[in-house]
Order: structure tokens, then C-alpha cells, then sequence
């Protein structure tokens, strides 16, 4: 017999717990009469775990409900308590803005009223504090309409709790309900439509989304249907129903009344603080889900719209809540309490939590486990789903946006490392007579790229078999690639003699005047750089560990010797010389001379934007790989030295605390007197006053002494963003240059031109419906355009659009990846970047990346 | 020796005497200077993640394995890998490079370091490694993701580390690898065939009859060994990884051979496959061990 506790978990669930059955109805009764029989040992365990239960395994709410309203039954307090905990934690989720919280607590509540525990008049009652807290929200007056994904949010709520309670609701307060449904739809018609073509994963969508529903009005049309057709909804399990009868006679108990937390007003600020308000606001009340429309509506499953929703809400919270538990997350999104299948919606919503902009809710490497995971959970049916999605975003790469192709990239290689390395690549090997700028192309290659540094060259090269064509495409075999290999070449005999010395463990600072006297004095700095670097790389180029070696003994070399920026850009030509055949080994090095203050971030920007790696941008991902380290380095630097801060803040607190007691005991013990003789006299022993004087004394003391190291953090931290700030001066400047060169000019009248070709967009829309033999067909009529007339120009033309597009994707991604940074200096940059003629693509990608209306433009 | 302990470190840099007193010290004084951070974006404005669910999973608990070189009681043992942001890397295959190591963890978050484990008289890979992370969040993320996925076609097992100490990169079998490839009877080509008792068994019975190619099958491997039974074809079946076969928790007493259930293998399989990536131990000149020492 298994235990309550084990029972309580699974109920719901096919599983061994309950002889595999699936009558809901069974698994109740078996429950509660376990629980019933636990009840009078154990009733505070059985109540924390169901209410536990209820908050991590929010798809199977209606049980835990029901369960409640069953020991309600018997034990009237237990309800009441319940109740009360609920009220507790629902408002706690509140003040502390925890969305996820508030929404199972929302749909426990809706639940709870189902099955007796709470009256329907309590329930209409959080709803109508939401929804005025709500409409408050975006009164321009009274409120704050920076705030409205907050309020967005608090509607989504309400209305995600229908399909659970909205037949009850209605048949038991009719009225009171007629009138939340009414305010949701005053509510509705003053908000704003949301626009956030930051977030948009595909390019080609955003003129779409002005004219599209959002996200609260798509489910508010949803709702409506759903309440014209009786509220049935076939993903919600309505346990209670079999056990109304008894249920009628429950006790039924109030909810306390809650409260939302007030959002600042707004006050006549710039529009900069206010649209910056807004950014953090949709961070904070983040949309759940993007939906990504993967596959044609003719091949998802077939289910209601509603039931799409709530099917996608059981996948995010599995993920949500099981994240770090494989067998169960697997296990539970693979078995959902719904009777219709749902893989190809499964595989959707999991790809849009990976494409997930501007951060999916985990590292994209959780969501690779869990498709590998599903993959062989489900294995005659998930695969084949899985491929179709990657052909399908595999069609639409070139308007995919840059940071999601980067990540399906990843992805992909992750995946297939998993499983041998076997994908269909004949299917692609037409990609080899595309241009080597075409997005399907690079692709292919970077894809290519990733899976040899997860394995090996010619492991690879042999799971291509199937297509030999892809050679082509497969990075050079990865040697280094060492300039003095015979006594011929210029600087042999230095190299060599270099390194004996580095062999006889001479000290950083004999070889740097080594260096000095042998090298620059007779050939220049210049070329010390080239004998220096390919020297010590080559000493180092073994493994990473070899790498970091050679730089901890003879960084200080090489930092002596590239001491301005100009230098440091040699250095990385030469990092990038030397491992010009291995991708991977470049960034590595240079990943690490930046740890090791080698060169400077804003080198790295500079050597990135040097003509050789900017002819590179829309070919190879090698040139932004590094540059995304370099940022990224640095804003985990700030990242750390933040947290740090904090830590010493809270400790400052405890210092002060600790001193302040100190101090008192003694002064307390100081002062007090006895009367000896008739004279006041000390009455503590003066050793233990001694004792308590350096004990105050010595808190004193670790008082100033975090208190300095604190705000020795803080002058860290305000260098690092002054840092921060030259770094992205300096980024902007150089895209803004390079763009500038090269976008083509905007057009007499004011139109932005068109860099995307319309006709490739609805083409890209007829391959998704068509299959695969039409995707043959448009491959070849470009083939055809090809050897057409004006071919060469009309392809530099086009190579030039698809650098710029790409370029541009990148601007954007980036913006959008640091926003956070990026707005506090966002003045600076307007005035010396984005301002004056700056091309209008330019300042567009920029705006969109911070989530910046470009209305105002 | 100069390593970086925060990625806010700057080791090359003196600290500049016109720069505040305090920020002088703390520049000078790595002790104050912890590593931590981590790469999610946003972090500071989003709500807090949750941690992995409680019902399922007791996060206390964070390994099965205890290492006995640990010093320090099993409330200790605990507490430090709790804090720890290194992660233990077992069942590799002895070709994996640093390089592949580095490609599929730094998906989890920046690395500090690689350390790879090394047979103590051939210095060659054999099977294990450290990776050391900034942050803890980012070794918790590879401890969940990366744990029983593939890496070099194997099911690799990813767990919290108490913290590499000089001499751990060295394997502790008594011949020179990982004590699981002391007894282990499969024929596993990642990891250098059969495990080494049964290689000296094999290399026992060549030398006592060699009447060519037919001969070895004479002997076979035993499939069983102890209560412990199979580890076998550990490079298809993922299940098996969680047996902890790390290092010497087993002794040697536990090795109650038996020679039942023979299966038959094919002689050439006797030899280790050659492979273009394995770093041969002349490669791995006197310089390299002093280096590893020298980290310290």
C-alpha cells in the first residue's frame, strides 16, 4: 500500500500508485479515503502538501480541490484553514509581484469555490480588486500607464480562471459576474494595444502584430466563445461534478479581502523614464508565451482555441515547476489529463521557449534535455515531430531573427550529438550551390561547425555521408596554424630561441627584456607581437588547459608589449591568424587574454569591426561569436560585482547590529554601580569590562571594515559602468559606421527602403503549407534566375541587402540582449550616436531592440 | 601564482596608488574578492526563479557519492557542495579533449577552468574530469542539464564536486586510471577495452599459450562480477551511469570472481582502436606536470 503522501502526488496520474487506472473518480475516493484515515495524525502534513501540491502541479488543481472539499466535509476547520493559508499565500504572491504564484493560486481559488470551500461571492470579489487595480493602472491620471503589462497581467489572471469555474460562477452569481465581464470589457477597449516588436521572433511578422490581436485580446475572444458555447472545455477534468451531492452540503467560507500593490504614478517625466518604465514593467509582468506558428494549421492537432491555451499553461508549468527533475517533467508533459493528442503543440510551445525573446525563463540547453527527454518518452511519435519543426524554421531561417537562429544553431548541434549525429542532411544538400551569404546555407555550416567542436572532424565528416555535397561546408580540419615551420621563415631563430627559454623556465620579466632588447630594438613592435604570439599559442595550442597555462606564466609578456589599443588589435589579428582553421580555439584565446585585462573589451569591438571580419558578418557566425563573448564577459562582471554588493550591504547591517550590542553591553556594564561603604562603586569586575570594551571595540572595527570593502565595491562597480558605457558608445558607433556605408540611401520621399524582398516573404508562407517537392521547385527557379541576365549585379546587390539585414539583426539583438544596460546611458548615446542623420534602419533596429516606440521617429 | 578567482579579478593589474585606499586594499587582497554572478540576463528585474520542485526531489540532497578523500564529516561533506561551483565529469571516453568539455559546458555558463583526470603513469586522459565554474547557479545548470545527456556518443554523469585539490586530477586505481576500469569486465573502446584486471588476465594467458589467433578464445571475460554485476556497453544504456563506480569505493575484497556466463568476443576487439585524438603520453611532456602542480 503506498503512502498518503505518495497517493496524494499521484492522484490524477496513470500510474502503479493507482493500479494504473484512470477513473478520476476512483482515484478520489481511494485518496481521500487514505487521507481520511491519516487525518487525525497527520492533518497539518495533509494540509501543507495539498496546498503545495496545488501550487506545483497546477494541472491537476481540480483534484486538489476536490480532496478539500471532501475533508471539508468532516472537518469543517480544515477548510477554514485552508482558506485562510491560501488568503496568505495569494496575498504574499501579490506584494511580491510573483506571476507565476498568483496565477495557480487564482485558479486553486476558482477551484476551491467549486467544490464548496469558498463562496462564489469571495471569488468575484478578487476579481473585482484586480480588475480595479487594473483599471487604475492605465488611468492616465489616477494611475500609471507605463504599468500596463502589469494590469494586462491581472486581466490574463481573471480570465485564465473561467474555464475552471465560469459555469459555476455564472449559474450562482449571475449578476455579480455579468459585471466583472463588463469591466474586463471596459477595461479592454481604454488599454492599449500591445505591440512588441522586440520580442517577434520572425521578421516578416512585424508589420503583422499592429494589425494582429495581442496576446490579452486573443484570449478575451476565446473566453467569449467559450461562454457561447457553454463553457465546455474538454482539457479542464471536472472531478467535482461527480461528487456534487455531497459536496452541496460543505461548508462554504469567505476569503478575506486582498489588496495589489500600488505602482508609482506617473508624474510629467521625459518620455526616455517613462518608456524605460515601461521596458522594466514588461520584465517584470512578462508575457508568458510568444506562440511560434510552426507548423501549418493543417498538420497541428485539431482543438479548440481555448484548449490550445490551456494546454500550453499545463506544458509552461511542468517546465516551470519540474525544471530540474527529468524523469517527472518528462513523464508529466508527455501525459497530460487531456483527451486529444498534442505533440505537434507540445513541440511548438517548447521551440517558443527556446526562441523565447529577450530570455526564455531557463537556459536554452533545459529545453534541449527536455526534447531529448520527449524524444524518447515518446518514441514513435515526438522525433518526427521535432524534424518537421526544424524543417519547417529551417524554410524560414532567413527571417528568423539573428539571436533565435544563434540559438537553434546550438540547439540543433546539441540535439544531434545526442542521437549519433543522424539527421536526413540530403535533404539540404542543395544549400551547397546557394550563395555562401544565403541564411540556409550558413546555417548548415554553423550548424556543422558546432557539431565537429562537440565531436570530431571526422566523425562528422562520416554523418554527412549521406550528402557529400556538404563537405564543402565543414570548417577546415582543425590544425594551428604556426608561421615559423622552417629556418627560412622571418623570425624561425627568435621563435626558437623564445621557446628554449620559455623550456628553461625563465621568469615573465627576463623574457619581456629579452623581448625588448632582441625583438623591438632590431625589428619593431610590430613584428615582436608576431613572434611573441604564434610563439606562446603554439606552446599553448595543446588543449584549453595548456592555453590558460602559458597565459597565467607569460600574460604579463604580452601585456607589456600591447599596452594601447592599437597594439591590442594586432594581438587578436595574430590570436586569429594562428588558429585562422579552428574557430573555437580564437574565441577561446581570446575569451581569455579579455579575463586576464590582456586586451580590452573595446579592442575587441575595434578588431571586430576591421574590414576583413566585417566582409565576414553575413557568412560566418566566427567574427560575432567573439564579439558576444566580449560583451557578455562584461556584463557578467558587472552582473558579479552587483550581487557582491549586495552581499556586503546585508552584511554592513549585520555589522552595525553586532557593533551597536556590543557597545551597549558595555557601556551598560560600565555604568553600573554598587554602593560599597556607602560609595559608589564599579560593579563589574574590571576584567570583564576589559572583555566587553574589546569586544566593542573589535565589532567596531568589522564594522568599518566591510563598510570600507563596500565602498571599495561600489567604486568598482561605478568604474565597470562607466566601462560599460564606453563599450557600448563604442559598439553603436562602429555599427552606425558600417551601416551607414553601406544601407542604401533613403528614398526622396522619405520611405525607408526595402531591403527584404516582398515575394521572397509569401513564398517562405507557400512553403510552410506545400510539401516538399514544391520547396524543390522554388530552389530551382532561383537556380534559373541566376543564369539570367544582369545576374552579377543583381546578386552583389543582394549579397549587400543580405549583409545589411543581417548586420541590422544583430544590432537589434544585441540592444535587445543588454537592455537593461543600454538605458541608463541611453542619453549619452542619443546625443552622440543616434542622433543628427543617422540612417533610419539603423535608429529602427536600435529602438526595437530596447522595446522603444518608433512612432515618434 | 596569478589566477583569477572572480571574473572581476584583474591579475596583471598593480593597483594604481592614486585609486581610493579602500578599493587599494581590496584590489591587493583577493580574500574579500568571491566568485559568484551569474550569466542570466534580467535577473536583477525578474522574479525570482523557483527552485526545483520539492515534491519530487529533496534539493538537499545533492550526491549519492562520497568521496572518502574528503576530510571532514558527512554535515561538512554537504555543506561544501552546497557552495561548490565545480562539477565532477565521469564515464568519458579517454579521447574527449578539453575542447569538446569546454563547447558543451560553457552552454551552462562562463568556465573558470578544465581539469582533466589523468592516468598517474601515462598522463593521459583516462575517463574523468573537473570543470570549474564562476558561478554557482551556472554548476547547478550543468549538475541538471547536463547529467545522463551524450557527450563523444556517451552518457556522461555530471555531479557536484566538494572542490579540486592538486592530486584529484590523478586517477586512483592502482593501475594508474579510474578504479571502475580496474574490475570492470566489459569491452568498452572509449575506455581503453577491457578493464585492466581482465587485460592481465588476457595478457596472462597470451604469453602461456600462443598458438595464434584462435587461441584467446580460450578465455573469456567474465560477465559477472560480484554483487555489482554488468557495467556493460555503458556507452549505450544510460541507465546504469548512476552506480557509483567513482574512484575507490570499492575494494578489492568485494571481487568475488566468477568465470560463469562467458560471451564470445572477437580478438582484434582486444586492442585499443587507434584514434586520430588521442594524445599519446610523449605529448605530454615533464613541463605540463609541473604546470599542474604549479596551479595550485
Amino acid at each position: 500500500m503506498s503512502s498518503w503522501q505518495t497517493l496524494l502526488l499521484r492522484v490524477g496520474d496513470k500510474c502503479p500508485e493507482y493500479g494504473g487506472a484512470v477513473d478520476y473518480k476512483e482515484h478520489i475516493e481511494t485518496c481521500y479515503g487514505v487521507l481520511w484515515r491519516e487525518f487525525e495524525h497527520s492533518k497539518d502534513e495533509i494540509s501543507e502538501l495539498l496546498l503545495q501540491c496545488a501550487e506545483q502541479l497546477p494541472h491537476k488543481i481540480p483534484f486538489y480541490g476536490v480532496l478539500v472539499g471532501m475533508i471539508n466535509l468532516e472537518d469543517e476547520d480544515f477548510g477554514k484553514n485552508i482558506v485562510d493559508d491560501l488568503h496568505c499565500k495569494l496575498q504574499e504572491a501579490l506584494s511580491s509581484e510573483n506571476c507565476d504564484k498568483i496565477r495557480t493560486l487564482m485558479r486553486f481559488l476558482t477551484v476551491l469555490m467549486c467544490s464548496k470551500v469558498i463562496l462564489p461571492s469571495s471569488v468575484i470579489e478578487v476579481f473585482e480588486t484586480l480588475l480595479s487595480s487594473a483599471a487604475t493602472i492605465i488611468d492616465e491620471d489616477a494611475g500609471n500607464p507605463s504599468w500596463q503589462p502589469c494590469a494586462d497581467f491581472y486581466i490574463t489572471c481573471i480570465l485564465s480562471c473561467l474555464p475552471w469555474g465560469g459555469t459555476e460562477l455564472i449559474e450562482q452569481v449571475p449578476d455579480e459576474f455579468d459585471r466583472v465581464i463588463v469591466g474586463i470589457q471596459s477595461y479592454l477597449s481604454i488599454r492599449k494595444h500591445s505591440q512588441d516588436t522586440s520580442f517577434i521572433v520572425f521578421e516578416a511578422d512585424e508589420d503583422k502584430s499592429a494589425k494582429e490581436k495581442d496576446f490579452v485580446e486573443d484570449l478575451w475572444d476565446h473566453i467569449q466563445i467559450l461562454s457561447t458555447n457553454g463553457w465546455k472545455v474538454d482539457s479542464v477534468p471536472r472531478p467535482h461534478l461527480s461528487f456534487e451531492e455531497q459536496l452541496v452540503s460543505g461548508k462554504s467560507y469567505n476569503l478575506s479581502p486582498i489588496s495589489c500593490p500600488k505602482q508609482s504614478t506617473s508624474s510629467s517625466r521625459s518620455t526616455i523614464s517613462r518608456e524605460r518604465e515601461n521596458y522594466e514593467a514588461k520584465l517584470k509582468y512578462p508575457q508568458r508565451l510568444r506562440r511560434l506558428h510552426i507548423f501549418p494549421s493543417n498538420k497541428i492537432e485539431k482543438m479548440q482555441p481555448i484548449d490550445r491555451f490551456i494546454v500550453e499553461e499545463y506544458l509552461l508549468d511542468v517546465l516551470l515547476y519540474f525544471n530540474g527533475c527529468r524523469k517527472e517533467c518528462a513523464s508529466y508533459m508527455a501525459s497530460l489529463p487531456v483527451p486529444f493528442r498534442y505533440e505537434y503543440l507540445m513541440a511548438e510551445t517548447i521551440f517558443s521557449q527556446i526562441m523565447f525573446l529577450p530570455q526564455p525563463p531557463f537556459k536554452p540547453i533545459y529545453y534541449a534535455l527536455v526534447i531529448i527527454d520527449l524524444c524518447k518518452a515518446l518514441p514513435g511519435a515526438f522525433p518526427a515531430v521535432v524534424a518537421g519543426a526544424v524543417r519547417s524554421l529551417f524554410n524560414r531561417i532567413g527571417d528568423l531573427d539573428m539571436e533565435c537562429r544563434t540559438r537553434l544553431i546550438l540547439w540543433f548541434s546539441h540535439h544531434l550529438s545526442n542521437f549519433q549525429y543522424f539527421w536526413p542532411w540530403e535533404e539540404w544538400a542543395h544549400v551547397k550551390d546557394l550563395p555562401i551569404w544565403a541564411p540556409q546555407r550558413v546555417f548548415v555550416q554553423e550548424v556543422l561547425e558546432r557539431e565537429v567542436r562537440l565531436s570530431y572532424w571526422d566523425k562528422i565528416k562520416q554523418s554527412i555521408e549521406n550528402a557529400p555535397e556538404l563537405e564543402e561546408l565543414l570548417p577546415p580540419k582543425s590544425v594551428s596554424s604556426f608561421k615559423y615551420n622552417s629556418e627560412e621563415d622571418h623570425g624561425y631563430t627568435l621563435s626558437k630561441e623564445f621557446r628554449e627559454m620559455v623550456r628553461g623556465r625563465k621568469t615573465a620579466r627576463e623574457i619581456t627584456s629579452w623581448v625588448e632588447e632582441n625583438i623591438i630594438q632590431i625589428h619593431g613592435s610590430k613584428f615582436a607581437i608576431e613572434v611573441v604570439i604564434q610563439t606562446l599559442l603554439d606552446i599553448g595550442s595543446k588543449s584549453f588547459t595548456h592555453l590558460i597555462t602559458v597565459l597565467e606564466r607569460y600574460g604579463q609578456v604580452i601585456a607589456k608589449l600591447c599596452t594601447d589599443q592599437n597594439m591590442q588589435v594586432l594581438l587578436i589579428d595574430e590570436v586569429s591568424s594562428y588558429w585562422k582553421n579552428n574557430t573555437q580555439m580564437t574565441a577561446i584565446a581570446i575569451d581569455r587574454m579579455m579575463g586576464y585585462r590582456i586586451i580590452s573589451n573595446l579592442a575587441i569591438v575595434s578588431w571586430v569591426f576591421s574590414l576583413s571580419n566585417i566582409e565576414q558578418f553575413h557568412v560566418s557566425d566566427r567574427p560575432w561569436e567573439i564579439l558576444r563573448n566580449a560583451i557578455n564577459k562584461t556584463y557578467n562582471r558587472i552582473a558579479d560585482l552587483r550581487k557582491e554588493i549586495q552581499t556586503l550591504k546585508k552584511s554592513v547591517l549585520l555589522a552595525e547590529d553586532v557593533a551597536v550590542k556590543a557597545l551597549k553591553e558595555f557601556e551598560a556594564a560600565e555604568t553600573r554601580l554598587e554602593v560599597v561603604d556607602g560609595q559608589p562603586v564599579q560593579a563589574e569586575k574590571p576584567g570583564r569590562l576589559k572583555r566587553l570594551k574589546g569586544y566593542a571595540e573589535k565589532a567596531k572595527d568589522d564594522e568599518i571594515a566591510v563598510r570600507e570593502a563596500l565602498e571599495a565595491k561600489d567604486a568598482l562597480l561605478a568604474r565597470a559602468l562607466e566601462e560599460n558605457k564606453s563599450l557600448f558608445v563604442s559598439l553603436y558607433k562602429s555599427f552606425a559606421n558600417v551601416l551607414t556605408e553601406r544601407l542604401p540611401p533613403v528614398s526622396a520621399d522619405g520611405a525607408f527602403p526595402k531591403l527584404r524582398d516582398e515575394e521572397d516573404i509569401d513564398s517562405m508562407a507557400i512553403d510552410l503549407e506545400e510539401s516538399s517537392t514544391m520547396e524543390m521547385d522554388h530552389d530551382n527557379r532561383r537556380k534559373d534566375d541566376r543564369n539570367g541576365e544582369k545576374v552579377t549585379h543583381r546578386y552583389s546587390l543582394k549579397e549587400q541587402d543580405q549583409w545589411c539585414l543581417c548586420t541590422l539583426g544583430y544590432v537589434k539583438a544585441f540592444s535587445r540582449q543588454y537592455a537593461t544596460e543600454v538605458w541608463p546611458h541611453l542619453e549619452t548615446l542619443e546625443a552622440e550616436v543616434f542622433g543628427g542623420d543617422i540612417h533610419p534602419l539603423f535608429r529602427k533596429a536600435v529602438f526595437s531592440g530596447l522595446c522603444r516606440s518608433t512612432t515618434e521617429m | 601564482t596569478p589566477s583569477f578567482t572572480s571574473r572581476v579579478d584583474r591579475p596583471f593589474l598593480k593597483p594604481n596608488p592614486r585609486l581610493h585606499p579602500s578599493l587599494r586594499n581590496l584590489l591587493s587582497s583577493p580574500s574579500i574578492a568571491t566568485a559568484g554572478g551569474t550569466l542570466i540576463l534580467f535577473c536583477c528585474s525578474c522574479n525570482p526563479r523557483p527552485k526545483m520542485a520539492s515534491l519530487f526531489k529533496d534539493p538537499a540532497k545533492l550526491s549519492v557519492y562520497r568521496d572518502k578523500r574528503f576530510r571532514g564529516n558527512q554535515e561538512e561533506y554537504e555543506r561544501a557542495l552546497q557552495a561548490s561551483t565545480t562539477v565532477y565529469i565521469g564515464n568519458m571516453s579517454f579521447y574527449t579533449t578539453e575542447e569538446q568539455v569546454y563547447e558543451l559546458f560553457t552552454r551552462a555558463g562562463e568556465i573558470k577552468k578544465i581539469i582533466m583526470g589523468l592516468e598517474k603513469n601515462t598522463k593521459t586522459p583516462c575517463g574523468f574530469c573537473f570543470v570549474l565554474y564562476y558561478s554557482r547557479e551556472d554548476t547547478e545548470d550543468a549538475v541538471k542539464y547536463i547529467s545522463g545527456t551524450m557527450l563523444d556518443d556517451r552518457p556522461i554523469r555530471v555531479d557536484f564536486d566538494w572542490g579540486f585539490e592538486e592530486g584529484r586530477q590523478w586517477g586512483r586505481g592502482r593501475s594508474g586510471g579510474q578504479v571502475r576500469d580496474e574490475y570492470r569486465t566489459d569491452y568498452d573502446p572509449g575506455r581503453g577495452g577491457y578493464g585492466k584486471l581482465v587485460q592481465r588476465e588476457l595478457e596472462a594467458q597470451r604469453e602461456l599459450v600462443d598458438y595464434g589467433a584462435g587461441a584467446l578464445g580460450a578465455f573469456q571475460p567474465p560477465t559477472q562480477y560480484g554483487k555489482h554485476g554488468v557495467y556493460g556497453d555503458s556507452h549505450r544504456h544510460g541507465r546504469d551511469y548512476r552506480k557509483r563506480y567513482r574512484e575507490d569505493e570499492q575494494s578489492a575484497s568485494e571481487m568475488s570472481r566468477r568465470t560463469s556466463g562467458y560471451e564470445s568476443r572477437r580478438n582484434s576487439e582486444h586492442d585499443l582502436r587507434p584514434n586520430p585524438r588521442f594524445r599519446e603520453s610523449g605529448d605530454s611532456d615533464d613541463e605540463d606536470e609541473d604546470d599542474r602542480k604549479r596551479r595550485r
